[in-house]
């Protein structure tokens, strides 16, 4: 009945919040709070206005004044979470896998930092609605591809355009670093020969657009793109590995003067944690819903990442790349389950999702958590989102509004619902 | 008639390798050659149980007239002396292309080639080519030959390695000799292999589709065979059954291809002599009662360059103990009692071959069993024991000189290869061996030199002396030089220059000398620093110290406690032994029984003799020897069984070659040492079933294994297999994702793909017509006498089954317009389609399919991928379910299989399912999908223990497996597999070890290369090259 009692008021508010009348306050009222940081309030009190959290405290403490508040909702026996994300993404920039038409990921050339996936985003995709209705709010728009496969942003899933779903513009550069051990599954290549002399070409590019930024004179689309990596205004992403490469990513980093350089994927990240702390470097790992990299690693390694890295202090965050990645970003909130699952505690899973996230892509000052004066995005759940059974947001809002939880799928199973019981 | 005729030819053919020549004009003269020889006071190896320590052996005309200690000289041969040497029988190769052109590739298109295009009256697949024949295109080539005299070999049996049917070999006789000597035998067997060679002809594409492309040959051979009077002449087929009767060698590249090729020898019981891998030890246990002999190749592979830390570390365990167990292969098989020759397959280098070779005596071969394999044993298999094989009198005279023994030493040099009873030098060998100490002796001086080096290159160093007066003190001191000798020995003469300093010249002595071997001495005249030429002589002070640690070095030591244990599966996470079966007892669980019982807690389950002996909170009594396993809060569950998987599989998921593919069977290719078996164990599956992929409107055929890990491919598969096949439909089977190029073969649309079915299965039907008229021929009838049964067709076999109800289909589907039409065809075909796999459409049609009785196994939130999944919901599970239909989820994936209760337990979030519900989905709805709900699926008394521990309720994130057990062994379990993890670090540094030991010394090593790990799915196209 309550529950009945909350989807009624939503959908009012789902059409304030259309109809554009911003500033009016909401107090959510009693849900246990997961803040994001690791705490949670069990209690606990949260206030939006317009698009922003103006309180968050303790119910049992707070002194509240119901007449502040515009709306309060009762979330007692509820749980509260800070919006998911989904780094290394390549949702609203392709939508058919299969459909080259629907492919705007990868374009031609090795080196193209200059190349933006903003300005591709697509804030309709059908699959964007799909991962909303399970929490992830976010996402970092990544392009793939080549050497350097261009900039990528960090959206907000909710918006009319790519313009005002966009929270950070060209958020940082994607470097693809080269392999140690070549090979493959039909041909594989020689030992890795070239590894070396790509490290070399790759170098060099940077020391040259190194130069170029002490220059106010010169233009190169390119080298201009690179420019902000030395002044630490976009950060510079490093897909890679093994051990041998983020060893030698470390070196590089510092050598190139790059402020904010952060690992995606990670392998071996374990392996040269105390390295990686030193250099305060970030990991955006690969969830744990992949096979084991080698035939000789433990069965659960994959599973097992997220625990060893927390254990070594390392900042890390989850994402999902790899086979059928933009659908299966609907499931990120599961491989944080897999690694509460296999290790972390719930809070320190939902960190790995949210705040860490957040703080690696350097949006922590204003989204990633239910803090005063972040940004208003979050959901409301009962149980833990980290498990199948039972992720079902009750709602949801981004940049203050109320999220449409229904999308494509969701109406072809109410239509065909209709269908059978129409048939009764 | 004409029957009689082929076998005359044949047995002239069989007889052509005689030693009575035709007349052949000469030009001029006929050529002056020595035609006697005798080889005296040499240790001769006559046969593997037969050494003459001193003896002589007489050759006349080609062939050994006499050998023994004592024998008559005959008048007029050559005697040559042959102390210290040793005569080994030549080797026979089995395996060779020496003297025949490289098969060529035909000219590449851009669209695929489905038919052959071959012109002749030929076999129907280009590479079943077994008219191809290589006495008719061999040439001597004696440098070819040289490379395998100096490994031994004076005969191979050559053939041009291409294609599955290859054609028939020639034993030939190797060196300088001419054409008209060479050929020994001009059909001396044929070869066959699981590759399909330079054909560009689309099918076949997978090694299942190669199995079935030469059983259907094979039949195909027989039915020609028995109406060859009534059919157009095929000489494929014609060949064919002509190498039936003779040898065959079946060249693979696997050890479990091994097995695949005995499997085809034994359905039409013909005996193939297999080449095998070189890893056979790896399956040893199906070694046991071997009775064909084999082939085994030596090959063995370099160890890695394992310098670099971070790239060793990446070696697979696997690579490294089949790098370490590889050269006790041939031993480990004798010891199992398996026959076996040796070829050199692999080698071009003989330094490569022989050091192989003492690596096999090293592991324990003994040097009779070394001998045999490469002389009496071939010679058996070819049938030319007769001829060849052993120095006994009477055989061709083919053999090897060496200095030494090389069944004791390693650095036994190969001297001289005789073939036909011809000499040949292989190695070049100085005349002379200098090396020593001399005094040169020049008129008014002399020098002392010492020779070092190789008796092939020596080098060597001069002393001279000045004796230098201080004109003051009148002192005199020595100022001695030493100084390099230049030396180069050409046949008896060797030429010095070096450096002197003395009282009578400064600067370099050129020398010149011939050398005398009976008294060590040279004598030569030279020219000396100011020009003026001298005579001079250097006697030998001292020979050069034989190095005794070297000898001990060179021989021949039997070690066969040095390495480690064959694992089962040889690799990480493998088994020292199998587990016995042993009986368990686990108590104080939540049991999960998919039975009526529901959930039972504090609940106890018996596992005895591979089946569920009791279950139940009640009183049981505990076997005598039981292992007892306190469960309290834990929850069991039975196995988890995926309907739709593609791990462990050899060589292609997918014979995409055709439109139909009916013939081909995921159960002739599966592959016991796949990681993934193992993986999925840790995720609580217990049974897989191995799809065909779905590239074409009717794949192939089914395998349903239990993940029995450790075990051999046959042991894996479920007993009494319920036979099923895969359908395909949509976009795969129209090839739309695969390229611009393929836009050739039948079906490119949804419309083509309906009229597939209705041609296969009215074929089918005509087929099994003929056959029943046939079998309604009473068979004492004459008749029955005049009419022979129709052909038989593997494809229309396995159609008939699908239409008779016998085989049951899963069809991989997505779009409710095909799979209405499926059910359709079906229907009117008088059949049910069992399963429709994937089925993402199917909440669209549930209340069809429920009215056909077709399941439906589908993943659970997949979709998006490509365009027929755009309407893919996760609800679709539940919505199916509501309508009646049976409902499995499915992985499709290795990654996915291994969680498959998690992707249960979406259709909790997505539907509202109750967990019971869900559960059943990836066990009891699975098992009866598969037909064997009656065995497995629940927790029953009776059932299989396929029985999985889980820490927590199974649906729940947290949940991870703690054991499973599968026919009641327990073959995974959470806290061994933390050992074994350290184990195999131990395994591995003990092993990278010796390989850097190997490194350090020099020795040939190879660069790392990573093999990614072959994932197959549904669309996965081709093979993979080992």
């Amino acid at each position: 009945m309550k529950v009945l009692r909350i989807i009624l008021t939503i959908t009012i508010f789902l059409c304030m919040g259309l109809s554009g009348s911003a500033q009016k306050t909401i107090l959510l009222s009693k849900g246990r709070v997961h803040v994001g940081n690791g705490k949670v309030i069990n209690q606990g009190l949260v206030g939006i206005k317009g698009d922003k959290i103006i309180l968050v405290d303790n119910a049992l403490t707070h002194n509240l004044d119901k007449s502040a508040w515009d709306t309060i909702i009762d979330l007692k026996g509820l749980d509260v979470y800070p919006g998911f994300f989904a780094p290394n993404s390549k949702l609203g920039l392709t939508e058919i896998d299969a459909v080259r038409a629907t492919r705007d990921f990868n374009e031609v050339g090795a080196y193209n930092p200059h190349v933006r996936s903003l300005t591709a985003f697509n804030v309709e995709s059908d699959i964007i609605g799909t991962v909303k209705t399970n929490g992830v709010f976010y996402s970092q728009a990544t392009p793939e591809g080549g050497v350097i496969s261009g900039s990528s942003s960090v959206m907000s899933l909710n918006g009319w355009n790519w313009e005002d779903a966009v929270l950070k513009k060209d958020d940082g550069i994607h470097l693809n670093w080269p392999s140690t051990v070549s090979g493959g599954w039909s041909t594989p290549k020689k030992s890795s020969e070239d590894y070396s002399s790509q490290l070399k070409e790759i170098r060099a590019f940077f020391e040259a657009a190194l130069s170029y930024s002490s220059s106010k004179d010169l233009y190169d689309p390119r080298f201009e793109a690179m420019r902000a990596l030395f002044n630490g205004e976009k950060r510079l992403y490093i897909h890679a590995d093994q051990m041998r490469a983020l060893l030698d990513i470390i070196d590089f980093q510092r050598d190139l003067k790059i402020k904010y350089p952060v690992i995606i994927g990670g392998y071996d990240s374990h392996k040269v944690a105390d390295q990686l702390n030193s250099s305060n470097i970030p990991v955006i790992i690969k969830g744990g819903h992949t096979l084991p990299e080698n035939e000789d690693d433990p069965v659960d390694f994959p599973y097992r990442l997220p625990f060893l890295l927390k254990e070594a202090g390392v900042l890390f965050c989850i994402q999902n790349s790899g086979r059928m990645e933009t659908m299966n970003s609907r499931n990120i909130p599961f491989l944080a389950g897999t690694a509460m699952a296999y290790g972390l505690t719930e809070e320190e899973a939902i960190t790995a999702i949210s705040l860490s996230t957040a703080k690696i892509l350097g949006v922590d000052k204003i989204v990633g958590s239910i803090e005063e004066g972040k940004i208003a995005t979050l959901f409301v759940n009962k149980g833990t989102p980290l498990d199948m059974r039972t992720n079902n947001l009750i709602f949801g809002i981004i940049n203050g509004e109320f999220v449409d939880l229904s999308n494509v799928q969701t109406k072809l199973y109410d239509k065909y619902k209709k269908k059978y019981e129409d048939q009764k | 008639m004409r029957t009689t005729y082929i076998l005359s030819i044949l047995i002239l053919l069989f007889c052509s390798y005689s030693f009575g020549q035709t007349p052949v004009p000469n030009n001029g003269m006929k050529k002056s050659e020595a035609s006697i020889y005798v080889l005296r006071n040499a240790k001769i190896i006559v046969s593997p149980d037969k050494i003459i320590k001193k003896g002589s052996l007489v050759i006349e005309n080609g062939k050994i007239i006499s050998v023994g200690k004592m024998v008559r000289f005959p008048d007029g041969a050559i005697i040559i002396d042959m102390e210290g040497k040793t005569i080994v029988p030549s080797f026979i190769e089995s395996y060779s292309s020496i003297g025949l052109p490289k098969a060529e590739s035909p000219q590449n298109t851009p669209n695929p080639q489905i038919e052959t295009s071959k012109e002749g009256a030929y076999y129907w697949n280009e590479s079943i080519h077994p008219e191809t024949d290589a006495a008719s295109q061999f040439k001597v080539d004696s440098k070819a030959s040289e490379t395998l005299q100096k490994m031994g070999f004076s005969v191979a049996v050559t053939h041009i390695d291409d294609g599955i049917a290859r054609g028939s070999g020639a034993i030939v006789a190797l060196g300088d000799i001419p054409h008209k000597d060479a050929i020994l035998k001009s059909k001396g067997g044929a070869y066959f292999s699981f590759e399909k060679g330079v054909s560009k002809q689309t099918y076949p594409s997978s090694q299942m589709g190669v199995i079935a492309l030469l059983r259907q040959a094979l039949y195909d051979a027989e039915y020609y065979k028995n109406n060859e009077e009534n059919l157009s002449r095929n000489l494929s087929l014609s060949a064919l059954n002509e190498q039936l009767s003779g040898p065959m060698i079946f060249n693979v590249n696997d050890k479990l291809e091994v097995l695949r090729a005995k499997k085809i020898a034994d359905e039409f019981e013909l005996d193939f002599i297999i080449l095998g891998a070189g890893n056979e030890f790896e399956q040893i246990n199906d070694f046991k009662d071997w009775k064909q002999p084999m082939i085994l190749p030596i090959n063995f592979s370099d160890p890695y360059d394992v310098g670099d830390p971070y790239i060793s570390q990446q070696i697979p365990l696997s690579d490294l103990k089949e790098w370490e167990l590889s050269p006790s292969n041939p031993f480990i098989l004798k010891k199992n009692n398996v026959k076996f020759a040796i070829s050199s397959k692999g080698h071009t280098k003989p330094e490569d071959f022989w050091k192989h070779f003492h690596n096999v005596l090293e592991r324990g071969l003994s040097r009779e069993d070394a001998l045999a394999s490469l002389t009496t044993i071939p010679a058996e298999i070819f049938k030319i024991e007769d001829q060849l094989g052993t120095l006994d009198e009477g055989k061709i005279a083919s053999f090897s000189v060496f200095d030494k023994d090389p069944f004791e030493v390693k650095n036994a040099v190969l001297e001289e290869s005789w073939s036909l009873g011809k000499q040949h030098f292989v190695t070049d060998k100085p005349e002379v061996d200098i090396r020593g100490k001399y005094r040169i002796s020049i008129p008014g001086t002399s020098y002392v030199i010492d020779i070092k080096g190789t008796a092939e290159k020596p080098t060597g160093t001069a002393i001279s002396y000045k004796t230098i007066v201080d004109s003051s003190t009148m002192r005199s001191k020595v100022d001695t030089l030493k100084s390099k000798v230049g030396v180069k020995v050409d046949y008896r003469d060797a030429v010095f220059h070096f450096e002197v300093r003395d009282n009578k010249y400064d600067g370099v002595v050129t020398l010149h000398g011939n050398f005398s071997p009976k008294i060590d001495a040279f004598i030569g005249q030279g020219q000396m620093p100011d020009g003026t030429w001298v005579k001079w002589a250097g006697i030998q002070l001292s020979r050069l110290k034989v190095d005794q640690k070297e000898i001990e070095k060179n021989k021949v030591v039997v070690d066969t406690n040095s390495v480690g244990k064959v694992w089962f599966p040889n690799m990480a996470y493998g088994f020292d032994t199998l587990p016995k079966k042993k009986t368990y007892v686990l108590r104080n669980a939540t049991l999960w029984t998919n039975e009526e019982e529901g959930v039972i807690e504090k609940g106890t389950i018996i596992l005895k003799d591979g089946k569920i002996d009791f279950i139940g909170s009640g009183t049981f009594s505990i076997p005598a020897n039981a292992i007892e396993i306190e469960c309290k809060g834990m929850y069991i569950t039975s196995g988890i069984i995926d309907e739709h998987s593609h791990i462990a599989i050899s060589k292609g998921v997918n014979e995409s070659g055709q439109a139909v593919s009916a013939e081909a069977s995921i159960a002739d290719v599966v592959r016991n040492d796949d990681i993934n078996i193992y993986r999925q164990l840790s995720g609580g599956v217990t049974v897989s079933q191995l799809l065909h992929g779905s590239a074409n409107p009717i794949g192939g055929q089914s395998a349903i294994i239990k993940l029995k890990w450790g075990y051999s491919p046959e042991q894996m598969l479920v007993k009494d297999m319920p036979k099923f096949i895969k359908f395909a439909l949509g976009e795969n089977v129209k090839q739309s994702n695969w390229g611009d190029n393929q836009t050739v073969r039948f079906p490119q649309t949804r419309m083509g793909v309906e009229q597939v079915f209705y041609d296969a299965f009215i074929r089918a039907e005509e087929y099994k017509k003929k056959w029943k008229e046939y079998n309604e021929l009473s068979p004492k009838k004459a008749e029955r006498k005049n009419i022979t049964a129709p052909a038989i067709d593997l494809e229309l076999e396995t159609v008939w089954e699908v239409k008779n109800g016998e085989r049951f289909v899963s069809c991989h589907s997505y779009v409710q317009s095909e799979i209405n039409m499926l059910m359709k065809v079906a229907d009117s075909m008088g059949f049910t389609i069992n399963t429709f796999t994937h089925i993402l459409e199917g909440y669209k049609l549930a209340d069809k399919m429920a009215a056909h009785g077709a399941g439906g196994s589908t993943f659970s939130d997949w979709w998006a991928y490509k365009y027929e999944v755009k309407d893919a919901i996760p609800f679709n599970a539940n919505l199916m379910q509501e309508q009646g239909v049976v409902v499995a989820i499915n992985s499709d994936d290795a990654e996915m299989g291994r969680r498959l209760n998690q992707e249960a337990a979406k259709s909790i979030k997505y539907g509202g399912m109750s967990e019971q519900d869900a559960w059943k989905m990836v066990t009891l709805n699975p098992a009866k999908l598969l037909h064997l709900d009656d065995r497995m699926g629940s927790l029953k008394k009776g059932k299989d223990a396929d029985v999985v521990i889980w820490t927590d309720n199974p649906l729940s994130i947290n949940a991870q497996v703690s054991k499973t057990f599968v026919d009641g062994d327990l073959l995974y379990d959470s806290w061994k597999s933390v050992d074994h993890f350290y184990r195999i670090q131990t395994e591995k540094a003990r092993i990278i070890s010796k390989m850097l030991i190997s490194n350090q010394n020099g020795e040939a090593k190879k660069p790392f290369e990573k093999k990614k790990e072959k994932h197959w799915h549904c669309d996965t196209i081709g093979d993979s090259k080992d």
